[in-house]
């Protein structure tokens, strides 16, 4: 059995991936087969937010990726070599 | 034919009908709320894919049994080495 930090974690992060699959399936594929009068529309931001979000987070990651990679590079290198 | 070339041969099929369906070139006239869902299809696709791999991710963090016997004997292993190797001069 896994430890209960473990299982609560893992299944908290399957229910929020779960969620979000479902908000956006709806915003993008559902919402426009629906009247633009019905009050679903509330719960969702206009629809440019449905590309502009995911873009600027995926961008977000690459650069906290690059950031990480640089500072372990920097950390790592080897003061010159003095002769033995 | 490698696996990559594979997958950019998929990618590209894939990309080209999206863009001659979502792009409309030669005035094809789809249904509105179809030209809507079909337009931001690949950041969907992808979205669903990152969504995928949390959850994959999360399920196998929960369903991952410890094993105890497994984590104690590594231990013991450990200690032998260390003893071993300050036997040998390293600090």
């Amino acid at each position: 059995q896994a430890t209960a930090t473990d299982r609560a974690v893992g299944f908290g992060l399957v229910a929020f991936s779960l969620v979000l699959f479902v908000y956006y399936t709806l915003w993008i594929i559902v919402l426009p087969f629906i009247d633009s009068d019905h009050s679903i529309h509330h719960y969702f931001l206009p629809r440019e937010y449905a590309v502009i979000i995911p873009v600027v987070a995926g961008l977000l990651l690459l650069l906290f990726i690059g950031v990480f990679i640089m500072v372990v590079m920097w950390k790592s290198r080897k003061p010159a070599r003095k002769s033995d | 034919m490698t696996k990559l070339a594979q997958w950019l041969c998929a990618l590209a099929l894939l990309g080209s009908a999206w863009a001659a369906l979502a792009l409309s070139p030669a005035g094809l006239q789809l249904p509105e709320p179809l030209r809507q869902a079909l337009l931001p299809l690949p950041v969907y696709l992808l979205v669903s894919l990152g969504c995928f791999s949390l959850a994959a991710v999360g399920f196998r963090l929960a369903t991952f049994n410890d094993c105890e016997e497994a984590a104690a004997e590594l231990q013991e292993h450990i200690a032998m080495a260390r003893a071993d190797l300050r036997l040998r001069g390293l600090r």
